[in-house]
C-alpha cells in the first residue's frame, strides 16, 4: 500500500482474521489504523493464538493494564493456563497500600497513573512476568508496567504485543507491525 | 484476613472482606485476573440470557472479560460503556453519573459507532456485582436516550439487599458496622 496516498480504511489482519478499520489521526498529523479488541471476540481469539507463540517457556504470570487489552489477555491466560494481573488506571476504594506508578503517555501528551493493589502485586513477587498489550506505540506504558513488576519483586521475562505502531523502539515481540500513514486524507 | 466463601458452578473462591467506606465492608469479588471464574460465570450466565436479547452492554472495567465470554458463547455482540471519551470516537454520547462508592462524578460514554448497533435493539446489561443499582439506572437511561430497550440485567452477584429485577448466580452480604 502507498503510504502517502489518502486512504480512510485499512485491512487489519492477525491470525487469519481481517477487519477493515478506520485510520485515525494523531496530533502529529500522521494517521494510524484503529485497533479495537473490546467487543470483538473473534479478533481476540485469533490474536491470543498468535501471542501464545511468542510466550517464553519460563513465563509464569501475564501482566497488562486496563482496559482495551483485558479481553485479549483473558483469552491468552485461558489458552496458556497462566494467571494474569491488571494494573488499574484509577484508585479503587478497596485498594490497600497500592503501588502507584506514573506513565508518560505519548498519544495524549498527558501523564497517566497506574495503580496496583498490594495483594495483587504479591502475585508478581518472585515470578517471571510477561507484559502483554494490544497495541504498543511509544513504549511509555510498557516502561511503567516494568517498573511495577520490579517494585513488586518480580522479573520481566518478556514483552509481547498483538500490534506495534511502526517498528518498536524497545525489545518487544509483536505479532503484527502496523504501518503509519502520512498526513492529509 | 477475614474472607467470605462463594461457589459459582464448580469453582469456589474465598473473597477478602475489605472496608470500602467508614463502617462499610464488602466481600471483594474481582474477575480481573481470574480467567477460570470468568469462564465459569460466563457459561452459566450465557445459559440464562433471554432469547430476545440482541446486544450486550457492560460498564468499563471489571465486567469487561465477563461480557467478552458471554458474547463469545452466545454470539451476541457486546459494547463497553467507557469512562472517558476517546479522541478516535465518532460523536460519542456522554452521561455524567455520581459514583456511589467514591461519591465522585463519573462518565459513561458510548461511541457513536456503537449507538447505531444499540438503536432499536433489545439490550442486556452485563455486570459483575449489582449493589445499589446506581450504575444500572444510569446505563438504562443512557440506553433509552439512544433508542435501545434494556430487557434484562445479568450479574454474577447481587449485593446487600436481595433483588428480583436482575438475573444472578449468587448473593453477597454487605457488612455494616453500627
Amino acid at each position: 500500500m502507498n503510504s502517502t496516498s489518502p486512504v480512510d480504511m485499512f485491512a487489519l489482519t492477525i491470525g487469519g482474521i481481517t477487519r477493515d478499520v478506520p485510520l485515525v489521526r494523531l496530533a502529529s498529523n500522521r494517521r494510524l489504523p484503529l485497533v479495537e479488541f473490546l467487543g470483538d471476540t473473534q479478533l481476540c481469539a485469533a490474536a491470543a493464538l498468535e501471542l501464545q507463540k511468542l510466550l517464553p517457556e519460563n513465563a509464569q504470570v501475564l501482566f497488562t493494564c486496563e482496559t482495551s487489552s483485558i479481553p485479549l489477555v483473558h483469552d491468552l491466560a485461558q489458552i496458556s493456563k497462566l494467571p494474569y494481573e491488571v494494573a488499574r488506571k484509577r484508585r479503587r476504594p478497596y485498594m490497600n497500600d497500592p503501588l502507584i506508578q506514573e506513565v508518560a503517555s505519548m498519544t495524549l501528551g498527558v501523564g497517566e497513573t497506574l495503580w496496583l493493589d498490594k495483594n495483587r502485586s504479591e502475585n508478581l513477587k518472585g515470578k517471571q512476568v510477561v507484559i502483554v498489550l494490544d497495541v504498543v506505540a511509544s513504549g511509555g506504558t510498557i516502561q511503567a508496567l516494568e517498573r511495577l513488576i520490579l517494585r513488586s519483586g518480580g522479573k520481566v521475562c518478556a514483552r509481547v504485543a498483538a500490534f506495534s505502531q511502526g517498528k518498536p523502539k524497545l525489545e518487544l515481540k509483536v505479532a503484527q507491525e502496523l504501518p503509519i500513514f502520512d498526513g492529509v486524507g | 484476613m477475614e474472607t467470605h466463601r462463594v461457589q459459582i458452578g464448580s469453582i469456589s473462591r474465598d473473597l477478602p472482606i475489605i472496608e470500602v467506606a467508614p463502617g462499610v465492608s464488602v466481600a471483594l469479588f474481582n474477575l480481573l485476573g481470574d480467567a477460570p471464574m470468568t469462564e465459569e460465570a460466563g457459561k452459566l450466565l450465557a445459559a440464562k440470557l433471554p432469547s430476545n436479547v440482541d446486544v450486550l452492554i457492560t460498564p468499563e472495567v471489571k465486567a469487561v472479560p465477563l461480557a467478552h465470554v458471554i458474547s463469545r458463547i452466545t454470539g451476541k455482540p457486546y459494547i463497553v460503556a467507557r469512562k472517558t471519551a476517546k479522541p478516535y470516537m465518532k460523536t460519542p454520547v456522554v452521561r455524567e453519573v455520581i459514583s456511589i462508592t467514591t461519591g465522585k462524578p463519573q462518565l459513561l460514554v458510548i461511541d457513536g459507532f456503537d449507538v447505531d448497533i444499540i438503536q432499536g435493539k433489545n439490550v442486556a446489561i452485563i455486570d459483575d456485582v449489582v449493589s445499589t443499582g446506581g450504575t444500572l439506572r444510569s446505563l438504562s437511561s443512557l440506553m433509552a436516550e439512544i433508542g435501545g430497550t434494556v430487557v434484562a440485567t445479568l450479574t454474577v452477584f447481587t449485593e446487600g439487599d436481595a433483588r428480583d429485577d436482575v438475573i444472578s448466580l449468587g448473593h453477597l452480604p454487605l457488612y455494616l458496622k453500627k
